[in-house]
């Protein structure tokens, strides 16, 4: 039976198998992945895909709650600040039914009353980079303005539009409560009720006054009950924030699954694989091209 | 009755025909590296023998032919898997390539849908900011050229296959001619009764090498070959070769003809199988998937941008330039049409401060617009879809490379010269060429001893 007389081209085969080997296993280490195109591992390459559309949503999440977290708090301790004011507005008021004042100290106080007024109209119309809070969606506008024709001074201008923020996959935050549910609700009229609080002070009225206090009284227990609103928001918020952290942890280690390289393994299969090559040059090398013409008598 | 002339013919006869072989020993050793070489032996026969009744006189030795060792049903084969393998290498290359543009980097289509859907999110915090604005057309215009990027990459690509089409034709067309042009030495020989080994050698290597272009099928018919493509457009024909030409059809692609028919569909194997099967099949549905991709995006973002309201309370117009009809070149012709950041419809009820619209385009991120699938799931397909092709193609491949080396070694075992055997061969015929030429030498002596009979 004869045999391939020329194993040369075998081996050179060998050879640049070995080469591919060691190539493919340098790419791995330089670039610290096993997948450095989708025919390396196709399923692979899809799911990173995948991965890394999650990924930078988890990180956009991150920066949306942040973003909205910043509005609330900046909205919460701005009704923090009407709460104070109206209590302040409530001792005055308490202080000017006291039968034994006169007429010009009644004034004095319904004119620092009257500031308490425009603090409230300032705060009513915070702006909030560049837009206004308690406007609804009309956030190009002041929401209150003042009215000489309307009872108590100030009018609304905004809307009752409430903004939801996506935050989560399939989770939306409200972001917003309108200033006619905060400052201006039928029966709830801060305005109206400091108004009432200036003119029974003009008019030396105390038992005007007396009803003042408690609208006033009523009103600052109303905002406080809306201001539940923005904790519950917190509280969601920070939630969010933890769980979006740990997906985040788990998308990463999922990436390092799919296409990291496990460069131990990797550089044990090079060794291998220079090994193999440089056994096969060797035995390529040391063979000596003899045959039996170096024998035949010359 | 006998005689030393007789016995000097036949003496003669060995020296003439060891002589032969040892041609024919020199020969193979010279050609130990000819590509394609069948080693050839010679085929040495009893000359025919003299009756002289009541006896038979041998004659000598005659050297009849000299054969060439191959084995037709094996090359048959190694045809076979050449064409494969041709094909095979035609499409890993192309289906490599085309892959570059579906691989992770920070420009590809993954990453700028991910982009634009980020910005979408990051306007929903304040949709009346005009930088926020901004952001969205930039990483839309982003989103548009990596799509046109892709597309136009696969276009180039597909162009330059076609080139190479024009040069594979080009080749096939040379190498049949040659073929043509041996089939008629090789009858002309064979018609006087010769034998044509080195030519048939020759012949094969070209047969090989057109194997590797094209498909071919041999048969043989009146003594010559006629080579077919798999599906019976002749090729060669004897001494006749019938040319391939190649005619640009409407989109500028080349078309293969052959005797005015258009052949190309029926071309499946060979390196011209490969490219056409690249450039005809793989690629155009990888642009397709794109295309899809593309339209799907624009035509949602564009009916959602008419479902709101922009910054001067007017309604949305579309986002971007609306798709070809069919959609074919979508994906080269993505564009955003929208310049102005005012003109974004993030409002859902008109007013400057609303994002109910920015909020519903965000929700296309996890929706199955794209034929069921979100955008990001379908592209991940198409990568998928890539990866795989190249994988299988790379595993068949080499999977065919190896059938073809022991193939190869095969043919090698029976056709290669060794350069042990015709060593000993040398050996063997110098010896029988010595041992005729002492015989020579004793006639002659013998004959001397009858001239010098008559003396004294």
């Amino acid at each position: 039976m004869r045999v391939n007389p020329n194993p040369y081209p075998d081996l050179l085969q060998i050879l640049q198998q070995t080469q591919q080997q060691v190539n493919t296993d340098l790419q791995q280490i330089a670039s610290g992945r096993s997948v450095n195109a989708p025919s390396d591992d196709p399923a692979a390459a899809a799911l990173l895909v995948q991965n890394a559309g999650q990924t930078t949503e988890t990180d956009q999440f991150l920066r949306s709650v942040s973003s909205a977290q910043g509005e609330l708090q900046n909205a919460d301790s701005t009704l923090n600040s009407v709460v104070t004011a109206l209590q302040r507005a409530i001792s005055l008021g308490v202080e000017g039914a006291n039968g034994t004042l006169n007429s010009s100290d009644r004034s004095a106080i319904a004119v620092e009353v009257q500031g308490i007024q425009s603090q409230m109209l300032s705060l009513a119309n915070l702006s909030y980079q560049g837009n206004y809070v308690f406007a609804g969606t009309a956030t190009n506008t002041a929401p209150y303005v003042l009215d000489a024709t309307s009872p108590s001074g100030v009018k609304y201008v905004g809307n009752s539009g409430v903004n939801t923020l996506t935050v989560g996959q399939n989770f939306a935050i409200k972001t917003n409560l309108p200033g006619s549910e905060l400052f201006s609700t039928p029966g709830h009229d801060v305005f109206q009720a400091l108004q009432d609080l200036v003119t029974g002070l003009q008019n030396g009225d105390t038992t005007a006054i007396g009803t003042a206090v408690s609208e006033i009284n009523d009103s600052s227990n109303y905002i406080n009950q809306q201001r539940v609103f923005y904790g519950n928001a917190e509280n969601q918020l920070n939630s969010q924030t933890t769980f979006l952290n740990s997906e985040r942890t788990q998308l990463a280690q999922q990436e390092n699954t799919l296409g990291g390289a496990d460069l131990s393994q990797v550089i044990s299969n090079l060794v291998n694989a220079q090994t193999a090559r440089q056994a096969t040059l060797q035995a390529v090398g040391q063979t000596e091209p003899i045959n039996l013409f170096n024998y035949l008598p010359k | 009755m006998s005689s030393l002339n007789a016995s000097l013919a036949t003496a003669l006869s060995g020296l003439t025909a060891e002589q032969g072989a040892l041609q024919t020993t020199t020969n193979n050793v010279a050609n130990v590296n000819t590509p394609g070489y069948s080693r050839q032996v010679p085929v040495l026969v009893s000359s025919d023998p003299l009756v002289l009744d009541p006896l038979t006189f041998g004659t000598g030795v005659t050297l009849q032919s000299i054969e060439s060792i191959r084995d037709p049903i094996l090359e048959a084969r190694i045809q076979q898997e050449t064409q494969t393998q041709g094909q095979l290498g035609a499409l890993v290359s192309a289906l490599s390539q085309a892959q570059v543009g579906f691989t992770s980097t920070n420009g590809d289509i993954g990453t700028a849908i991910s982009n634009f859907f980020d910005s979408l999110n990051q306007l929903s915090t304040s949709p009346a900011d005009l930088s926020l604005r901004q952001g969205v057309l930039t990483s839309a215009g982003n989103l548009a050229s990596a799509f046109n990027v892709t597309a136009d990459n696969l276009t180039t690509q597909r162009g330059d296959i076609d080139r190479n089409v024009q040069q594979t034709v080009s080749q096939i067309n040379q190498l049949t001619q040659q073929i043509a042009q041996l089939n008629l030495q090789i009858s002309n020989l064979e018609g006087v009764g010769e034998s044509a080994g080195s030519f048939i050698d020759q012949r094969t290597e070209l047969i090989d090498q057109l194997s590797s272009l094209v498909d071919v099928n041999v048969i043989p018919t009146d003594n010559t070959l006629t080579l077919t493509t798999a599906n019976g457009t002749a090729l060669v024909s004897g001494s006749q070769s019938f040319q391939l030409s190649t005619q640009p059809d409407p989109t500028g692609l080349q078309r293969i003809y052959a005797q005015g028919k258009d052949i190309t569909s029926g071309i499946v194997s060979g390196q011209l199988g490969g490219e056409l099967q690249a450039r005809d099949q793989q690629i155009p549905a990888l642009q397709s998937q794109l295309d899809t991709l593309a339209a799907g995006l624009a035509n949602s973002f564009n009916t959602a941008q008419a479902g709101g309201f922009d910054l001067n309370g007017n309604a949305g117009t579309p986002l971007f330039n609306p798709p070809p009809a069919g959609g074919t070149g979508a994906a080269s012709s993505l564009a955003v049409a929208i310049t102005d950041p005012a003109l974004l419809a993030a409002s859902s009820d008109g007013t400057v401060g609303s994002n109910g619209n920015v909020e519903a385009m965000y929700a296309l991120r996890n929706q199955g617009i794209i034929q069921g699938q979100t955008p990001t799931v379908y592209y991940s397909g198409i990568v998928f879809n890539v990866g795989t092709a190249s994988a299988n193609a790379n595993a068949e491949q080499n999977a065919s490379s190896l059938v073809l080396q022991q193939l190869n070694d095969q043919r090698a075992s029976i056709s290669g010269v060794s350069l042990d055997q015709e060593a000993a061969n040398l050996v063997q015929f110098q010896q029988a060429y010595a041992a005729s030429a002492q015989v020579v030498s004793t006639i002659n002596s013998m004959m001397q001893t009858v001239i010098n009979m008559k003396t004294s």
